[in-house]
């Protein structure tokens, strides 16, 4: 199990290390801050001043050796436009975006994993297809239409939500639903087909014929041999929403979260935040991946064997 | 995905084609929606009643028909430029089958295949495979969407590209996972022991097990990329103008929701049928595909 | 129920919209620095009017110039190129110290020779012609020009020679008794001025925190508090006034103004702000050298459809490149731009156009109505046999060769011709810098003239031979002045005033009341 942490962790560093290059290296390919928000309509002379000023015109390979220096040195840098350390401004968005992810995330193992649970158990009648069809209008509809439904209906028409930031517990009620719409689509329908799989398995038939009541059967056997594939798949999801965010309902409800501030700086190239911002999102998305990666590993004896 | 029309499964069991009279009565509206909306979007030249980028400024958002200010003959109202919503519609409906289609093709070769061979051949190109999966998943998706189309400039094909390689990690993850899990089943076991190479292990017994969440993870990852045009549009990063997509039509023409609901609503219900179908038959094929399922 | 669950639900926000002088804005952008010196941006312009001031006020009640004293109370010319300026006494800055000559000669010299980049290129366009300023006495100034300066008021009522403190901006990194670069760019996180308003708190991109400074030498501000929050989507920011999060928004678009003016809640304000948007021509560009094609793109473009479907008529269309502010200086009479798909068509024959593609660049959302209107003028573009094609991108390619047409906006950043077309049109400016137009003598002869000449009469003329030059061989095309709005709750009064440069958020005494 140590050797299996180690190389967890040195993979991990790896990750980080090829993540970081790659966004500095296309970043720079993409075209400079200059280009983008700072330079419209200066001479050719001072776009070069400004190009002087940001340190942008040294040779690529200087200035990605200048960068990792810095990282080492627990120097993120400051950022082009905001011309504050790029810790500061990623650090202090990303307590809003965690606080959103958690809730969606809760919201949606509450709501979701019994929902495809009956799906599956009621896989041939109504129950089951009226589930699956609720289920599937998350993945429909794109998640700010939603939230801009939302908005509009408990907002400027009858005015009993805010929405408007992270203020209060209210702040969070449309936002979460808005970003869980599709989460919750995706794992109903993997609780569902990982129930499926394990409904038919022997073990459940031998758990049945020892006359046990067919809810603990379900509970006990069933879902606990389901969770091993659910706990990838989620954790993978979970991830996935970590990495994308949310910038799209960031924006509808000005929530001062992560994925808001990446798409801006990439827009603008403000290339210090944008790297400190994927940074750190990479890290959280590489540190659940890992947990789940253990956990998976735990669960599933298998996989624990194998990998020694 | 002629995968699911493969005559025996490693198990022995026949595999019969999924049936009319199979389906109940979600799936059977669900063929029908399906059909219906890949004839509309094949002979959309033939459907649509205008140009779908004709302009008329003089009557911009015109409601549907049935709405006070109606405009005759623009059965759906006309859009912010004066713009016939349902040729645009239509026409977009024929792109976005095609941008998914090719999105959800393109991931399912890659993230197949590599995932497919990192569960085979296991050791330093597992890791490889696996860690370019980890990569893909810790940057998020709408900063890479922006550096391809920064770096390579905004047309249809980069946008295919684009969609193609959103979620092949997902396919890779999967395909692997099975793998891992199906190679060490007794009737693999048994093939190799009985000599089988690995070509053949891999795509005479592995790959009909792995069709079932192959299946759904494309119907997921079809409904998935229609979404994400959709979000790419949001953030200016769609498709060009005026080029109509199910998904640029509710990305730019959200902020007529309050004021003009219909050039949102149109496009968004035509989202919403077609994912409809997709998964709903995605769902079915899994299930008429999942050979414990049929058996019991 | 309803009516409960709303009741607990806004408690908190009822609560504080209760202090009748307490008032939040949401604006759909937020600046990410805040120092009026190294500023000319159409989001920056929001914030400065509220916390610092100039040497020179101005009537903004009027679009007349009528000049006023601020923070200098006489001024006067000792010879052609130096002004001595008496300054006022007891200003205090926000951090509580006293104005003197010293801080006004380094707010001005930080200008006038900058050595910090973002200062040069700001100052480079237009304040070009100052040497210097000088200490006499605590209490007096001397301002030395290179030339004879037409335009001193205007120049010295800029939002970019707004006054700083000086001990407070040295002492903010570095060495405390130095000013070093890094000393502007803390000032940008931390801005302190002598305005009405002290910013308390500000969060880039974010949000801007303004209170009552007790301490204002002029008549004190009405608000105690004000928060200008980032609110980026239309229908949050418009619903933000029903639920009660904010008094005022920013940036509603004219199919959004229906939707306002049809509520009992809510009601608009706006103006035809001083701006044009245009669209800019690349001269040099390989395949549209040959004038006649440009001058074939502008005259396709049907400015009045353009103005009566996309802005309900609201907006200006221009028959040149003037702006009613200009004072003496604004010529309609001049017939710079027309419409005339005819002659288009002809010109385009003449010209031998073979159908090439003509790509016409717009950002996403910077522009309201921007990609709309892009897209109108390739149906008017087709009509008279142009192949065009829009091209949506962030990027600014105005210094691109590849650039063939954009779409851009001519701010005017003061009231005069040279504060409009004359900073993006001079020789050897921006524009030529940038490699899409080209001058040459007698160009720039005809823009000393217009610049320098202390006879208006002769500025006026030299003005109409640089429009007639631009007609010939167009880089630019104004297609309106953009009618902007803000809605707010029916209890606020408050309008943009005529006399400001555009978007000025102004809450200062008798701009705004909250009843």
């Amino acid at each position: 199990m140590l050797t299996y942490v180690l190389r967890t962790l040195v993979k991990m560093a790896i990750t980080l290390v090829v993540i970081v290059s790659l966004v500095f290296f296309a970043t720079r390919l993409s075209g400079n801050p200059v280009d983008f928000v700072l330079g419209e309509g200066i001479t050719r002379e001072d776009r070069e001043l400004l190009i002087a000023y940001y340190g942008l015109d040294a040779s690529i390979g200087t200035q990605y050796w200048r960068y990792l220096a810095s990282v080492f040195s627990g120097e993120f840098g400051l950022s082009f436009l905001e011309r504050r350390p790029v810790s500061q401004i990623v650090l202090g968005r990303a307590w809003p975006s965690l606080k959103l992810l958690l809730s969606a995330v809760s919201f949606t193992l509450i709501v979701s994993v019994p929902l495809g649970i009956l799906a599956a158990i009621y896989r041939t009648s109504i129950v089951g297809s009226v589930v699956m069809v609720i289920a599937f209008l998350g993945y429909a509809v794109p998640a700010f239409i939603i939230g801009i439904l939302l908005v509009l209906i408990f907002g400027y028409t009858l005015n009993w939500l805010p929405v408007i930031g992270d203020g209060s517990a209210l702040h969070f009620i449309m936002p979460t639903l808005a970003i869980s719409g599709m989460l919750v689509a995706a794992i109903t329908r993997f609780t569902r087909n990982a129930m499926l799989d394990v409904l038919s398995q022997d073990y459940m038939r031998t758990a049945r014929a020892k006359g046990l009541p067919e809810w603990i059967v379900i509970l006990k056997h069933g879902l606990r041999n389901a969770s091993i594939t659910l706990l990838s798949v989620i954790g993978l999801q979970i991830a996935g929403l970590a990495a994308a965010g949310s910038v799209v309902v960031e924006a509808i409800f000005a929530w001062p979260g992560i994925g808001d501030l990446l798409v801006r700086s990439a827009i603008l190239r403000d290339y210090p935040v944008l790297q400190f911002g994927v940074l750190s999102v990479a890290i959280v998305v590489i540190v659940i991946n890992a947990t789940v990666d253990i956990a998976y590993a735990y669960a599933d004896p298998r996989i624990r064997l194998a990998k020694g | 995905m002629t995968d699911v029309t493969q005559t025996s499964s490693s198990r022995g069991t026949p595999f019969h084609i999924p049936m009319w009279s199979d389906a109940n009565w979600i799936v059977r509206i669900a063929l029908l929606v399906g059909l219906a909306l890949i004839v509309v979007a094949l002979a959309a030249p033939l459907i649509a009643p205008f140009d779908p980028n004709d302009q008329s400024l003089i009557s911009r958002l015109r409601p549907p028909l049935g709405f006070e200010r109606y405009k005759d003959g623009f059965f759906l109202g006309t859009d912010e430029l004066g713009r016939d919503i349902l040729s645009r519609c239509i026409y977009g409906l024929r792109l976005t089958f095609a941008l998914a289609l090719a999105g959800s093709i393109i991931g399912l070769l890659i993230g197949g295949t590599l995932g497919l061979l990192a569960g085979i051949a296991g050791g330093v190109l597992e890791d490889l495979v696996m860690g370019m999966v980890d990569i893909q998943i810790a940057i998020p998706f709408t900063l890479i969407a922006l550096l391809i189309l920064a770096v390579m400039g905004s047309s249809l094909d980069v946008m295919i590209l684009v969609l193609g390689v959103y979620g092949w990690e997902q396919y890779a993850r999967i395909v692997r996972a099975e793998v891992k899990k199906l190679i060490q089943m007794p009737f693999v076991e048994a093939a190799q022991a009985a000599g089988a190479t690995p070509l053949r292990i891999a795509f005479r017994h592995i790959l009909p097990n792995v069709v079932s969440p192959i299946v759904v993870q494309f119907t997921l990852n079809f409904s998935n990329i229609v979404i994400l045009e959709s979000t790419l549009s949001f953030l200016g990063l769609g498709v060009q103008p005026p080029t109509a997509t199910l998904g640029s039509m509710v990305g730019i023409g959200r902020d007529y929701l309050p004021t003009a609901p219909w050039i949102v609503l149109v496009p968004a219900a035509a989202i919403l049928l077609l994912t409809f179908a997709v998964q709903i038959l995605g769902d079915w094929l899994r299930d008429k595909a999942d050979v414990r399922l049929r058996t019991r | 129920m309803t009516k409960l669950l709303a009741t607990t639900a806004l408690a908190s926000l009822i609560a504080t919209g209760a202090f009748a002088s307490e008032l939040t804005v949401g604006a759909a952008n937020v600046s990410s620095y805040l120092d009026p010196g190294r500023d000319h941006s159409n989001v920056g312009s929001q914030f400065y009017y509220n916390a610092f001031d100039t040497l020179i006020a101005k009537n903004h009640d009027t679009t007349d110039t009528e000049w006023l004293p601020g923070l200098a109370t006489e001024w006067k010319l000792i010879n052609p190129t130096v002004m001595e300026l008496k300054l006022r006494e007891g200003v205090k800055f926000h951090n509580g110290e006293d104005m003197t000559a010293d801080d006004v000669v380094f707010s001005l010299n930080r200008m006038y020779q900058a050595d910090f980049p973002p200062y040069q290129v700001r100052a480079r366009d237009r304040l070009g012609n100052f040497e210097k300023a000088e200490k006499i006495d605590d209490y007096t100034v001397r301002i030395t020009a290179k030339r004879p300066e037409p335009l001193w008021e205007t120049l010295l009522n800029l939002q970019q020679v707004m006054i700083i403190p000086l001990d407070y901006t040295k002492s903010l990194a570095g060495d405390p008794d130095k000013i070093e670069h890094d000393d502007y760019e803390a000032f940008s996180l931390k801005p302190v001025g002598t305005g009405p308003y002290k910013v308390v708190d500000f969060v880039p991109g974010e949000r801007v925190v303004w209170e009552r400074f007790d301490d204002f030498w002029g008549e004190k501000a009405p608000l105690d508090k004000v928060t200008v929050k980032h609110m980026p989507e239309t229908a949050s920011r418009i619903t933000s006034l029903k639920t009660g999060e904010a008094d005022i928004v920013t940036n509603i678009a004219p199919d959004q103004l229906g939707l306002i003016e049809n509520d009992p809640d809510m009601k608009a304000a706006g103006s035809a702000t001083a701006l044009f948007h245009v669209m800019i021509m690349n001269v040099n560009h390989p395949k549209l050298k040959d004038p006649r094609i440009r001058q074939a793109m502008s005259l396709a473009i049907d400015r009045d459809t353009l103005n009566e479907a996309l802005w309900g008529g609201k907006a200006v269309v221009p028959s040149t490149h003037t702006l009613k502010e200009f004072g003496e200086l604004y010529q309609p009479e001049l017939t710079t731009f027309e419409y005339n798909p005819e002659k288009a068509k002809e010109l385009l024959k003449e010209a031998g156009y073979d159908g090439f593609e003509i790509t016409y660049d717009t950002a996403p959302s910077y522009y309201t109505n921007g990609v709309l209107a892009a897209q109108a003028i390739m149906e008017m573009w087709a009509e008279v046999g142009i192949e065009g094609r829009v091209n949506v991108q962030d990027k600014w390619s105005g210094s691109s060769a590849d650039m063939m047409a954009r779409n851009w906006s001519n701010p005017m950043y003061f009231a005069d011709p040279f504060g409009s077309f004359g900073v993006m049109w001079a020789p050897h400016g921006p524009s030529e810098s940038e490699g899409r137009f080209n001058t040459d003598e007698d160009y720039a002869k005809a823009w000393e003239q217009f610049r320098f000449s202390g006879d208006t009469e002769l500025r006026r003329a030299a003005y109409a031979e640089l429009m007639e030059r631009i007609k010939q061989d167009p880089p630019v095309l104004p297609l309106y002045r953009p009618y902007e709005s803000w809605a707010m709750k029916t209890n606020i009064d408050w309008a943009p005033k005529p006399g400001h440069i555009p978007y000025v958020l102004d809450f200062r005494a008798g701009s705004i009341a909250v009843n």
